[in-house]
């Protein structure tokens, strides 16, 4: 299974938060507000972890699938 | 069809939407300033903003319906949306029209933002504001309720809330902008 | 060791001093005979045109790696980017105020660049190169544009535009030169696959340090086996430098990979801390100074990077954290400003750190702000600046303890700057 990755459009965050109230687990906010990606984005979380990335008012957020490692 | 009540639902959806709209746009100018407290997250006014205006499109329909439905008065399907081209009450009723065309671009945008960038976007979105002043102003000359107290109460309150929010998010943005230069 | 001046670069540091310049063994060969077109081609020939396979081949061979600052393998790069329409950019905009290698090469030896430009192009299949500039040095676009000049007369048809980067430290940064080419702001935005994949225009775009198109030049022109004349056979070569770029004394200096440090440092210097790699660099203590190489791996064993090759000695009666202190208030001010964590965290780092260096305020804060701003950002500005104060704190315990208690072993009175 692989995990995927929540990428910040950092020019485009205007540190709404809304990603922070929807998805606890993987982000959440410094100090100005802005979000940090703690966590990577597991196979329980990313049905919500899509809706963020719908949800995030700038389009800011990306979820990323890392390249499949080669043996 | 000459119904009388087509006339009052018409009239009813024309009084709803104004409230709906003023609610949409009260809860936009929450949204855009990041308004938040412990009971009310910040995507309770993105959610409630979107599900109010989907609203009051579907009034917005309804209302434009029954109008040109009705035969009381002279409005054709097309005046619904081509401005100013109708019989009765041209100019009001193009304020209408108008505010119909700034809505529908607005909902076709928004349910297509992920598909478009997000600078043009924005650009359609805030002629929100503009089709609320308009469709208030069509609504105070081409509403036979204007004139009561209660219709006259529902105007007032309106216009107050919808300037508050704007006037208090601009005293925010100005704030900011003394702050970082 | 004293270099002897050969040429003065056409431009000026912060405090108005122009480097100097000397004959090097290979990129700087023969500069004494100035930088026309005619003297060039007398000493390195035609200009070299290799298929796209055998310039990879021969970056491979000699492990050439880009000289802006990330050291990136060229060979990769360039196979990348061999795909249909794709498009050149000669990145001459160094925007560190440090650093005046790529201004010593378009004095010196711009056909050597020119060539590397060309060679790269013809490799790619493109005529379409673009190079961008210092705008605060308007000498450095009028040699360019002589030499281009030269160039067309003697029959090269490459279709070449100049563009003016703004004088700011990020305006050299990948992405906001891509920008600049497309009529923007010359500001970093977030790429979400690297230029030479969908660069300029969505085309595959190979943009590189004008070192790097130098080298190329150099090692089209001799090949694998000349180029190894010089340097170690892990890492053939020669890199260019430049010392004491902000200060007195500014020299660019050509040096083979191996060189000890103290063939380029003289003896003061070597028993004063350095900043190597530039604003975005790492410090070195003395100790850590005796024995060590221009060498890529020696250096990354000492735990820092060459960089675009800058090095800066911290000069006599300096303290390493009122200069570190200095350096991120500038880089601070250097934010474009459009990424949150940069814009908000790094002037934070400048007063935290301002209240550690001359108040004694804590440290953590600092770690903490440090911790904050790395990979948070649509550039490696806010990273770079992360790691120059990181390795302040720790190389330098003592005189972070001494501070907090408000004295400094450095300046002369021991007191605090």
């Amino acid at each position: 299974m692989s995990e995927h990755q929540m990428r910040v459009d950092w020019p485009a965050c205007k540190a709404h938060g809304i990603c922070a109230e929807l998805l606890p687990e993987v982000i959440s906010l410094d100090e100005w507000g802005y979000p940090i990606v703690h966590e990577p984005v597991k196979g329980d979380v990313l049905a919500m972890a899509r809706r963020t990335v719908k949800a995030c008012p700038t389009l800011a957020l990306r979820l990323t699938q890392p390249p499949p490692r080669h043996a | 069809m000459n119904d009388p009540m087509l006339w009052f639902a018409n009239r009813g959806t024309g009084v709803v939407l104004l409230i709906l709209l003023t609610l949409s746009t009260v809860l936009g100018v929450l949204s855009g300033a990041r308004v938040t407290t412990g009971l009310w997250p910040r995507m309770l006014s993105q959610g409630l903003h979107r599900n109010v205006s989907l609203l009051a499109v579907a009034l917005m329909g309804a209302h434009a319906v029954t109008a040109v439905v009705d035969s009381f008065v002279d409005i054709r399907w097309w005046d619904a949306f081509v401005p100013f081209a109708g019989m009765y009450k041209p100019v009001w009723l193009g304020f209408g029209a108008l505010a119909l065309d700034l809505l529908v671009a607005v909902t076709l945008t928004s349910i297509m933002r992920h598909r478009m960038s997000h600078r043009p976007w924005r650009a359609v979105h805030v002629l929100a504001y503009a089709a609320w002043g308009l469709g208030l102003l069509h609504g105070l000359q081409m509403g036979t309720d204007a004139a009561t107290v209660w219709g006259a109460a529902v105007n007032y309150t309106c216009i107050a809330v919808v300037s508050l929010a704007v006037f208090a998010r601009l005293g925010m943005l100005a704030r900011s902008t003394v702050a970082t230069s | 060791m004293k270099a002897v001046a050969t040429a003065h670069v056409a431009v000026h540091n912060d405090v108005g001093l122009v480097p100097y310049v000397s004959e090097g063994p290979a990129l700087l060969a023969g500069i004494a005979d100035g930088p026309g077109l005619a003297a060039h081609r007398r000493r390195r020939g035609p200009s070299p045109t290799p298929s796209a396979e055998a310039l990879v081949d021969m970056a491979r061979a000699v492990d050439l790696r880009g000289r802006g600052g990330a050291g990136f393998p060229f060979a990769i790069k360039l196979a990348a980017a061999a795909r249909r329409k794709a498009v050149v950019v000669v990145n001459a905009s160094e925007g560190e105020p440090a650093s005046h290698k790529d201004a010593a090469l378009i004095t010196c030896s711009p056909h050597l660049v020119l060539d590397g430009a060309a060679a790269v192009a013809h490799a790619l299949g493109t005529r379409e190169v673009h190079i961008a500039l210092p705008s605060e040095f308007p000498a450095i676009r009028l040699l360019v544009e002589k030499a281009l000049r030269e160039r067309a007369a003697a029959g090269e048809r490459l279709r070449v535009q100049l563009h003016d980067a703004a004088s700011r430290f990020v305006a050299g940064q990948a992405q906001a030169v891509l920008q600049l080419l497309a009529g923007r702001e010359n500001l970093p935005v977030t790429a979400w696959q690297p230029e030479a994949v969908s660069g300029h225009r969505g085309r595959p775009t190979l943009l590189s340090n004008a070192e790097t198109f130098a080298h190329i030049g150099y090692l089209a022109g001799v090949g694998p086996q000349g180029y190894a004349a010089h340097g170690t056979a892990d890492e053939p070569g020669t890199t260019l430098l430049t010392l004491r770029g902000d200060g007195m004394d500014p020299e660019v200096r050509e040096v083979a990979y191996g060189t000890p440090l103290t063939d380029v440092l003289d003896e003061i210097e070597m028993t004063r801390p350095l900043l190597l790699g530039g604003y975005h660099g790492t410090w070195l203590k003395p100790a850590q100074l005796r024995g060590l190489a221009i060498s890529r791996n020696d250096i990354a064993a000492a735990g820092a990077t060459l960089g675009a090759g800058v090095m800066l000695p911290l000069a006599e009666g300096w303290c390493p954290l009122v200069r570190t202190a200095a350096l991120v208030d500038y880089l601070a001010g250097q934010s474009a400003g459009r990424c949150g964590p940069c814009r908000n965290g790094l002037p934070a780092m400048a007063e935290a750190l301002g209240a550690l260096v001359h108040g004694g305020g804590p440290v953590r804060r600092v770690e903490e702000l440090c911790g904050l701003v790395v990979r948070r950002g649509a550039c490696a500005h806010p990273d770079g600046t992360a790691r120059l104060v990181t390795s302040m704190l720790q190389r330098f315990p003592e005189e972070v303890d001494s501070h907090s208690l408000g004295t400094c072993r450095h300046s002369r009175e021991g007191a605090l700057v």
